[in-house]
């Protein structure tokens, strides 16, 4: 009788926790997308603010990505609707996170994932929040204690916010790259962390299970590539049975000018090289055949609109 | 994912601790003790390791020199039942001298590896600096070595092993497992407590079954051992980290309060883990022996140090202040002096020889380098002195007719002793002694209190609201160690409310963690600190 007592004394504990912990999730969780509600990484959360299921490509990856890829060049070249869910530094549990979010409300039909993010190592305790957080989410917002206000505590969550360029950031400084043979060939492999091999495993089961072909991409840049992790990453797609793109290699396609086409010495892309890797990706887009035009459809006429902002600064600049 | 790498990371809290309690708690007494063994090397080879050789060798050893002392100890008893009166005294002394010679064989072997391993490359900077200053054309290549976790803290009770068989306080163990679960116990491998094979191996070996009351208490003491930890201990470390590796830019008020944020750091970070150590070991119904009681309600240095760290400070006392004490010389010294300068100062002078060996060895045993030793040479020269001019404060307190046992006299001297250890935490924090002399210099030479009135110092690392969230958990802990002082068990209390109050009183604990845990992006928790002795 006794143990049975204490049986159900912990098991009413257990769910009085959960309880508490689902109601602080509540609380603790941004009410918006912006950074004024506590919403972390601004620019890449921007795409849940976007219009449901309306995004086809989505682009993962640390600031590589948000330097290489103009969602709305490429929106007006095929009228593909792409996201850059980029981050400085980001890792994989968090484009883990970012991916779980944007297909909550999204169904893109292609996620790319930019491949400096594999080879950055995921420490141990910040992935383990990431899958407590995605239970709770009290586990990741829960430093909102210092700015909670009664909204907080009554408000639905709505995310309204999204980024008019689509998580690009625009940058037009020239630092030349004083690095310019970066891709000597070699059979050795840069090791991958096992903790992010399991992440992509996760990934990539993911995307299969919502229907989203995922492609890894090596955007071009001398400091953070080399053909060393170009071995690692084309062994690590063919195992898992996912296409790679290492546009390091295709310079002769791209033309990236490394006088001219980078912000920091080679670090990253500029706006004129990211145009160069833009253009190359609508086309590789047009041919999969997977997408739709969308810009005869009256739905996406903002999409226009955030189009003519972005040149007229570009144009400005 | 779930990594084990302390016993703060979640791999260790929500995987590993379950998983070995849960097994503990199905299976037959014969088998548990196995499970506390193989959880014990699954958890050393998980942060170690190939290195557990090191902690294998060390069971081995220690059990093979047990056997040895014992067996030359059952030839000499043999041998003297049998024995004419006037031979006992020379078999005695032959059979002293070869268990003498095995102990030192065994000491060797066991503070020998410790030496190498950790204290080689600080040998060998100094003597190449010393070369280098004699222009003496010699340098020695700095090795490194890689420390298996705990190594600091399993030699000191594989030595006292020894010692203890030695002295006859315990019989030589002949089961190696009882050994190999003295040595190796998971929750206390990496911090200590130091336990004598007398605490633990034989509770180790019942592996008695898991109470509810037991699991209760030891998840609770685990749970505020957490919320030490992460509330306090790393909300302080950017503070912490950001002034004391850039010291030079900032004022002495700001270089005191890091001292400060820093003492408090280390007695949460420790007296956290040990929650924690101490509270997994209730679950598992081993009583373990406690290492703090409210040190910063000492009234002096020596008391504090008997409250702190307690298990190091009695190793320390047991193994080398009292055979040091009783040694030949220092008694003839002790004699000698007590007729020249009476009964008071006479001892002092032997027991100063005996204390400035303790506090080096203290000192070299919290790290390899010049701070660690400035370290135990500042709280050696309080305890001598305190020893030495403490007839002279009974004295004046007579004279003055103060009340020595007056509440405001005992605050007065808390927060006197507080501001010492304080200090000496400076030193032990620093980036080497000349950082640690420049930053104390400072802090009179170079205070203001502009941080203050331009509120510059809530940028340091910790805003307001950090500093009233840590003021809120030191104010628990504060209030919690009043009780204690005044011997209330907190536990027992809340245990007797009933389960609304009881519960909440957890839940108040849990939510403390979860939302003013110092945890996730933007901080860097501070890595055990006393792992690293």
């Amino acid at each position: 009788m006794i143990y049975a007592k204490r049986i159900v004394r912990c098991l009413v504990f257990i769910i009085g926790l959960i309880g508490l912990l689902t109601a602080s999730s509540f609380v603790f969780q941004p009410k918006n997308n912006m950074s004024e509600f506590g919403m972390e990484e601004v620019s890449a959360n921007g795409i849940l603010g976007e219009k449901e299921h309306s995004i086809d490509v989505l682009v993962l990856g640390d600031s590589e990505s948000y330097s290489s890829i103009i969602p709305l060049q490429i929106w007006k070249d095929t009228g593909y609707t792409s996201y850059v869910c980029g981050s400085p530094a980001q890792s994989l549990d968090y484009s883990q996170v970012l991916l779980h979010r944007t297909f909550e409300k999204q169904s893109p039909k292609i996620v790319i994932l930019e491949t400096n993010a594999i080879y950055r190592p995921v420490s141990d305790s910040s992935a383990a929040i990431a899958k407590l957080a995605d239970h709770f989410s009290v586990f990741q917002y829960h430093d909102r204690w210092k700015s909670l206000g009664w909204h907080d505590f009554t408000g639905k969550s709505k995310f309204t916010w999204t980024d008019d360029y689509k998580g690009y950031r625009y940058n037009a400084r020239v630092l030349a790259s004083t690095k310019k043979d970066h891709m000597v060939k070699t059979e050795t492999k840069a090791e991958i962390p096992e903790l992010n091999i399991k992440y992509i495993a996760e990934i990539k089961e993911f995307c299969d299970e919502n229907g989203a072909k995922l492609v890894f991409l090596s955007t071009p840049s001398t400091v953070n590539w080399n053909y060393e992790r170009h071995n690692g990453i084309q062994n690590l797609a063919d195992q898992i049975g996912c296409e790679y793109i290492d546009l390091n290699l295709m310079n002769e396609q791209l033309k990236i000018n490394w006088e001219e086409d980078t912000r920091d010495k080679g670090d990253h892309l500029n706006h004129f090289g990211a145009a160069k890797v833009t253009r190359f990706l609508s086309d590789y887009l047009t041919e999969t055949g997977l997408l739709t035009d969308h810009r005869p459809d009256a739905d996406y006429a903002k999409w226009n609109d955030s189009l003519s902002r972005y040149e007229s600064v570009v144009k400005n600049a | 994912m779930f990594a084990i790498n302390s016993y703060f990371s979640l791999g260790y809290l929500l995987l590993f601790l379950p998983v070995s309690v849960g097994l503990y708690a199905i299976l037959p007494q014969k088998l548990r003790r196995w499970v506390l063994l193989s959880s014990s090397c699954l958890f050393f080879w998980a942060i170690s390791g190939k290195l557990i050789a090191y902690l294998v060798f060390s069971v081995f050893s220690i059990h093979h020199i047990g056997v040895w002392l014992s067996s030359i100890q059952q030839g000499c008893d043999r041998l003297l039942e049998t024995a004419p009166k006037e031979e006992r005294k020379a078999i005695k002394a032959q059979y002293l001298k070869q268990q003498r010679g095995v102990v030192a064989f065994g000491v060797i072997i066991h503070i020998g590896i410790l030496l190498v391993l950790k204290y080689t490359p600080f040998f060998a900077e100094n003597i190449n600096t010393l070369f280098g200053a004699l222009h003496i054309p010699v340098t020695f290549e700095i090795p490194s070595f890689v420390l298996p976790i705990g190594i600091s803290f399993y030699t000191l009770q594989a030595v006292s092993y020894i010692f203890d068989v030695y002295r006859r306080k315990i019989q030589a163990d002949r089961n190696l497992i009882r050994l190999a679960l003295y040595m190796s116990f998971f929750p206390q491998i990496m911090e200590g407590p130091i336990c004598r094979y007398s605490d633990t191996a034989e509770q180790l070996w019942e592996a008695p079954r898991i109470r509810y009351e037991n699991f209760m208490f030891g998840s609770q003491r685990i749970l505020f051992g957490m919320m030490k930890k992460m509330v306090v201990a790393d909300r302080l470390n950017l503070l912490i980290k950001t002034v004391f590796s850039d010291y030079p830019n900032y004022d002495g008020f700001v270089i005191a309060v890091s001292a400060v944020c820093y003492t408090i750091q280390l007695y949460m970070d420790f007296s956290g883990t040990m929650d924690i150590v101490i509270g997994t070991g209730q679950i598992f119904g081993i009583k373990m022996p406690e290492n703090f009681e409210r040190p910063f309600f000492s009234k002096s240095i020596s008391e504090f140090w008997k409250r702190w760290h307690i298990t190091l400070g009695t190793w320390f006392k047991d193994y080398i202040f009292y055979p040091l004490s009783m040694s030949k010389p220092l008694k003839k010294l002790t004699s000698h002096a007590r007729k020249r300068l009476g009964n008071h100062f006479g001892p002092l002078i032997s027991g100063a020889i005996a204390l400035f060996c303790v506090w080096i060895c203290n000192g070299l045993w919290h790290g390899a380098g010049w701070n660690y030793i400035f370290f135990g040479l500042y709280h050696f020269t309080w305890i001598l002195l305190g020893n030495i001019a403490d007839p002279l404060f009974i004295w004046i307190t007579k004279k003055l007719h103060i009340n020595r046992n007056n509440f405001f006299y005992r605050c007065m001297q808390m927060i006197r002793t507080s501001i010492l250890v304080c200090i000496g935490e400076l030193f032990f924090r620093a980036n080497g002694l000349r950082a640690g002399l420049t930053m104390f210099q400072k802090i009179f030479t170079d205070f203001s209190l502009q941080t203050v009135y331009d509120r510059s110092i809530f940028t340091f690392g910790i805003d307001r609201y950090d500093c009233l969230i840590v003021l809120v958990a030191l104010s628990i802990v504060f209030i919690i160690s009043v009780l204690q002082e005044h011997h209330i068990q907190v536990r027992k209390q809340i245990s007797k409310q009933n389960m609304v109050v009881r519960f909440a009183a957890y839940y108040a604990l849990i939510l403390l963690i979860v939302v003013f845990g110092a945890y996730g992006k933007g901080y860097i928790p501070v890595d055990p600190i006393y792992a690293g002795f």
